[in-house]
Formats: structure tokens, C-alpha cells, sequence
């Protein structure tokens, strides 16, 4: 089992929700453990029925390792400001990376920093060393076209977290470059007052 | 253990294994997770839905919903079982299985997987099996998801295949996923400098510190003693030889059948000195060759001829056979190269005429997506007809070499070498032995698809246990280079 899951396992542990959910969370963190993750996930859905409030990350940790991240990044309840933990936040910038949300991604890590143990940090640390060789050039005009397409997709999709993240990335990448290519376009996605 | 998880996970997953009933039946929670699978099982993700179901299931016998789904999912077997191939195909690449994974890959690829159709090609293309990958590359593609990836690794196969024209426009098209955009940017440009026939030119100013030689103790090898006083031909001291400089070279490669398959190359060069022309220098060099190379290894033999002309005279021909191979794995490359000149000097120069003979050693390491570091280790052996000519010499050589921009990289190498002669220099009045340290700093900037502007400072250090041997220089220089595939 990786370090990370082992921290997750811990974590759950110790922050187990009410009754009912409780023994679902520890179900789930215990599949997860044996990398059962279809499992974990199941088990992280139904504690999350039964309202524990910290099963949308134990099912967004599980659901980038079942490598979805895009339902992932809904379960953490999007990319935005930090997460609960170092762990959440890694795992969201990993969600994020998978989902080539690079800037989103290298904020989170960068979030991570200090407040995790060293496998952690070294991991993330690993993970901001390949974003920095994907963002050492500005994008080309493609490739923001592409974020806006996303953006416009998961808005019809009705899944407005996953439209503001790929706007935002839109947005910030846009900045990257001379020309602004597309901004307020993005701008206007990332803060949802496109129709 | 791990098979008992494994058999525990792959139970779970089958919608046609038989359902135990829970000790204490809980319809609750049956509830709860038929709503799991049923959500999982619109998402389209099988494998989830029929945890959840079976779950369900075991908790409520009189759950016919769940049970109903448990039934539905089982007739639609070819399907999961093409996700556990699939899964399989994950695992066997990840432990670095890839004819094993290609293979699991295929079979999920057969009921219409377009993402086990990406692994299967990558895992073929890296097996060198071309065809294959090709096929399920494109296969891939027809999937908007996958249809960048499946571009670059076509252009690729493309490149491989010696069809550069093809590459490039692939390359173009996989630039729009932006983490493969800075690659994708650097082979367009570099397919569109191959093909089957590359012609290139080059022009180069700059200025070397020291034309002759001279050592720093005013003498030049030739004046001050010895037959191999460096090589100098003479001159005065080492502050007294700088002189500025040009180059220009012109070079053409063809290669009919594309990178594997024989080939001729030839290039012709030439520096001029500003002022001290007696230091000029010509080289012609024709070579016939052929390369064989497959993912990941390959071999090289070529007969190259080669005629040197100093100052405005002959000076060198020489006739050289040479062979080398290489293998990669993973991020390493291992190759070795083994090469024996001939070489029949000028009269004037005839003592050194000989046979040299040169093996290396060296390994690569890609630690970076477009990093790589490298260490060779080579020994060399020239036999000239005069013993004092003659010597052995070995010494490391290492690289770094990083592409920092689609448009910029740069390079850095530096070498040791250590050269002992073989016999006694009566004129020296000493057996001499050599230390040489010598280094080069490349920065390349691509200015369009041929043109690439070029700025180079090598350095060398000689220290020689005969001082008038001794010396140092340093040529700096900038130029333009013009490099098309046709």
C-alpha cells in the first residue's frame, strides 16, 4: 500500500463520522487500503447518502485513483482554496492534473508544501517538477480553445463546477500569453455568466 | 495474500457470481446502495455498479432491482470481461509487461474500448511492433479523448518510419493538448528536418585563442622539441596566436528506405583564419552505411573516406570502418561504438601516418521528458608508424542536454582524458604524458522550420609533462545553420 493511502486510512480513522455512516467510511477506507477502490468508492458513496460531510474527499481520493478525475474534482467540491488536509489537496491537484488542469494543479501542490510528511511532499514535489515542463512555454492558441470547449461542454453537461474549473484554467492560461488570447471569454465562463 | 485480494476484488466485480445473503439483513442499506449502482451503472462504469448492486442484493433477498441489474450486467459478460483485460493490461504495464499488456489490451480493445486501443498502441509502439501500433493508434483516434495522444504517437511511428512530412503534420495536430504541446512543437520541427534525403549548411564566425597551440610558456610544441609538441606546426606564444575565424560546412544524408536501411552521407568543411592561413583547414568526408533499428535497439556499421587538407597542402586521407549498437530501457539508453581509421598522412607529416582505433562506452538517462544526461568512458589506440606518435588514451566524457523551449535548448558536455606515448621522445629527453580536460557550451535557437541560430564556446586544456606541450585555448563562435528534409 502506497503512503498516501495509508495516511488516508489514518485520516478516516480519526474524523469518522455519525452513526451509520461510520461504519461505511471505515468499510470504505478499508477497501482502499487493499486497493479495492470500485469497492471503496461504494462504500464512500452510500456514508455520503447517509450525510457525512468528509465522504465527498475519501470518494474524490478514491475516484482519481479509479483514474475519473473529473468526477473526482466534483466529489472534492471543485479546486478552489484549501482543502481539509495536505492529503485532500494532493489528491486534488493530482485530479487536477489528469484532468490537464495544470495551473489548478501546481496551486494545490504548492498548497501542499510543509503541511504534509515527506512522501507526500516528495511526491508532490515530483508532480510539480512534470507540470513545470508542461507550463515552461505559453500554450498555444489550441490548446486555450480546447479549455474553452471543455468549459462549454460540462456547462451543457450541467456540471458547473467541472465548466468554472476548465474556464478558469482557460482564463489564467490566456494570461500566459502576450495577446490574451480569449480572456474575457474565459474571464466570463470562470465566474458562470456565460448563458 | 494478494491473490486472495485479487480473487475477493474480481468476485466483487462479477455480476454472474453467485450472491451470499448478509448474516442480518438490512433493507436501509440495501437501498443505499442500489442508488450507488445505479448511478455508477448510468456513468457507464460496470465494475462499481456491480460492487453496489451486489452489496444490495446481499443485504435484501426480496431486492429484485438489484438483482434484476446483477442479471442484466452478467449477459453483457464480453464486456466485463473486456474491462478486466483491460484492468490486466494497467497492471502488466505498469510492472513493465508490455507484450502482456499489449495483449490484454488487444482483448479489451475487441469489444470497442478506444482507451484499451491507446494502451495497446503505446505498448506496440514501444515493442517496436509498428504495425500493430499503428492500427490501434488509429483505432484511438476516432475517440475525442484520445485523439492527441493517438496523433503524437502516430507522428511518432510516422518518424520512425522515416515519413517526415506525416510526422510533423501529426505533431501539429497532437499541440493542442498543451502537456504534450513543448514535444510535440520540438519532433514537428525536427521531422520537418528529416526524411530521406537531409541537405544542410552551416556558417559560423568567431575566434580562437590560441591557432597554433602555443604553449603558455612561449614555445610551441614544434619549435621547442619534440615530434608531437601537439600538433603544433609553429607560432609564438599562447597570447600571440588568437586570431578570428570562419567556418562553413555543407552536409547531405540520404537514406532511401527512411532511419533503418542503408545510407550515404557527405560533408565537406572548411576554417579559414583571418590571418594566419597557414592554419587552415579542409575536410571532405564521404560515407556508405547502413543502420538497422527497431524500438528501443538498433546497430550501425559504415565505411567512411575522408581527405584533410592544412593550410593550402594535403595533410590527411584516411579510411574508416565503424560499427556501433544500442539498446534502451526505460529511461536509459546503453550503447557502444568501436571505429579503426587508417590514415595515410602527407610526407611531411608521415610519422604519424597509422592505424587509430577508438571504443566507447556510454549511458543515457532521459530524466526529464526532454532532459537527458549521458557518461561515456572511451579508450584509444593509435599505432603510427613512429613510436612517439603513437599513444593510448581513455578518459570520461559527460553530457547534459536539456530542451527548454520548442525553439531553445542548449547543451553542455565536458571531457577528462588522460595519453600516454608509447616510446621514449629522444628530443623531449621524456616519455610523454598528457592530461586534457575540454569542454563545450551549445545554445541552439530554432528561428523557423530550417533555420537555427547556433553559439558555441569549447575550451580545452592541455597539461603535458613536456611544458612545451602545455597549453589552453578557448573559440568562441556564433553562426547559422539550415537544416531541410526533402
Amino acid at each position: 500500500m502506497n503512503p498516501s493511502g495509508i495516511l488516508l486510512v489514518a485520516s478516516l480513522i480519526l474524523t469518522a463520522g455519525g452513526p451509520g455512516a461510520d461504519e461505511h467510511l471505515l468499510a470504505g477506507a478499508h477497501a482502499f487500503r487493499e486497493a479495492r477502490y470500485a469497492e471503496a468508492l461504494v462504500e464512500f458513496r452510500v456514508a455520503q447518502e447517509l450525510g457525512a460531510p468528509e465522504s465527498g474527499d475519501y470518494a474524490g481520493a478514491t475516484l482519481v485513483k479509479l483514474e475519473r478525475p473529473l468526477e473526482a474534482i466534483e466529489a472534492f467540491g471543485g479546486l478552489g482554496g484549501p482543502g481539509r488536509d495536505a492529503l485532500t489537496d494532493y489528491y486534488r491537484a493530482v485530479a487536477a492534473y489528469d484532468a490537464r488542469l495544470y495551473l489548478a494543479a501546481d496551486r494545490l501542490l504548492a498548497m501542499v508544501g510543509d503541511r504534509s510528511g515527506p512522501k507526500i511532499a516528495d511526491q508532490a514535489a515530483r508532480l510539480r517538477s512534470r507540470i513545470g515542463s508542461v507550463l515552461a512555454v505559453p500554450p498555444v492558441p489550441a490548446a486555450i480553445d480546447w479549455y474553452l470547449a471543455q468549459c462549454a461542454e460540462q456547462r451543457g453537461l450541467k456540471r458547473p463546477i467541472l465548466s468554472r474549473a476548465y474556464c478558469q484554467e482557460a482564463a489564467e492560461q490566456a494570461l500566459r500569453r502576450p495577446d490574451h488570447y480569449r480572456l474575457s471569454e474565459a474571464q466570463a465562463g470562470a465566474v458562470g455568466t456565460l448563458p | 495474500m494478494i491473490t486472495q485480494l485479487l480473487l475477493l476484488a474480481l468476485a466483487a466485480q462479477d455480476p454472474c457470481a453467485p450472491v451470499d445473503t448478509a448474516a442480518s439483513p438490512d433493507r436501509e442499506a440495501a437501498t443505499l446502495y442500489r442508488r450507488a449502482g445505479d448511478a455508477e451503472r448510468i456513468a457507464g462504469f460496470r465494475g462499481t455498479a456491480t460492487v453496489a448492486y451486489r452489496k444490495a442484493a446481499a443485504l435484501d433477498p426480496a431486492d429484485a432491482a438489484s438483482r434484476q441489474a446483477l442479471r442484466a450486467l452478467c449477459a453483457e459478460g464480453a464486456s466485463a470481461d473486456a474491462q478486466d483485460a483491460f484492468t490486466e493490461g494497467q497492471r502488466r504495464m505498469s510492472a513493465g509487461d508490455l507484450k502482456g499488456a499489449a495483449e490484454s489490451f488487444a482483448k479489451a480493445r475487441r469489444s470497442g474500448d478506444r482507451s484499451a486501443a491507446l494502451l495497446e498502441g503505446v505498448c506496440r509502439y514501444r515493442l517496436g511492433e509498428d504495425a500493430a501500433a499503428e492500427a490501434a493508434l488509429e483505432e484511438a483516434e476516432g475517440a475525442p479523448e484520445h485523439q492527441e495522444l493517438s496523433r503524437f504517437y502516430l507522428g511518432l511511428l510516422a518518424l520512425r518510419a522515416g515519413r517526415s512530412a506525416q510526422a510533423a503534420s501529426l505533431f501539429d495536430a497532437s499541440a493542442t493538448n498543451q502537456g504534450l504541446a513543448a514535444m510535440a512543437a520540438t519532433l514537428s520541427r525536427m521531422a520537418q528536418r528529416d526524411g530521406p534525403l537531409v541537405i544542410g549548411f552551416e556558417a559560423r564566425v568567431g575566434a580562437d585563442s590560441n591557432v597554433s597551440l602555443a604553449s603558455q610558456a612561449g614555445g610551441t610544441g614544434s619549435a621547442s622539441g619534440g615530434m608531437m609538441g601537439g600538433g603544433s606546426m609553429g607560432g609564438s606564444g599562447a597570447f600571440m596566436n588568437g586570431d578570428g575565424l570562419y567556418d562553413l560546412a555543407l552536409s547531405a544524408l540520404w537514406r532511401p528506405l527512411g532511419p533503418s536501411g542503408p545510407y550515404l552521407r557527405g560533408i565537406g568543411s572548411v576554417r579559414r583564419y583571418l590571418q594566419q592561413n597557414g592554419y587552415d583547414l579542409a575536410v571532405g568526408e564521404a560515407a556508405a552505411g547502413w543502420q538497422w533499428a527497431r524500438a528501443g535497439h538498433g546497430v550501425l556499421g559504415e565505411y567512411a573516406f575522408g581527405d584533410q587538407r592544412f593550410g593550402s597542402s594535403p595533410y590527411l586521407l584516411a579510411h574508416r570502418l565503424l560499427g556501433s549498437g544500442w539498446v534502451t530501457t526505460g529511461d536509459w539508453t546503453w550503447s557502444t561504438l568501436y571505429f579503426a581509421r587508417l590514415e595515410d598522412y602527407a610526407t611531411a607529416y608521415q610519422p604519424f601516418s597509422g592505424t587509430l582505433q577508438r571504443a566507447e562506452v556510454k549511458a543515457a538517462w532521459t530524466f526529464l521528458p526532454q532532459a537527458w544526461a549521458a557518461l561515456r568512458y572511451g579508450f584509444t589506440h593509435d599505432a603510427a608508424h613512429a613510436g612517439v606518435a603513437s599513444y593510448d588514451e581513455h578518459g570520461p566524457r559527460a553530457e547534459l542536454h536539456a530542451v527548454f523551449t520548442p525553439t531553445f535548448r542548449a547543451g553542455l558536455e565536458a571531457g577528462l582524458a588522460w595519453r600516454q606515448y608509447a616510446a621514449y621522445d629522444s628530443t623531449l629527453a621524456l616519455k610523454r604524458a598528457d592530461t586534457t580536460l575540454d569542454g563545450t557550451l551549445l545554445l541552439e535557437w530554432d528561428v523557423g522550420t530550417a533555420w537555427t541560430i547556433r553559439a558555441a564556446l569549447e575550451g580545452r586544456e592541455v597539461r603535458s609533462n613536456a611544458p612545451s606541450a602545455s597549453y589552453s585555448k578557448l573559440v568562441p563562435t556564433v553562426g547559422i545553420a539550415w537544416t531541410k528534409g526533402l
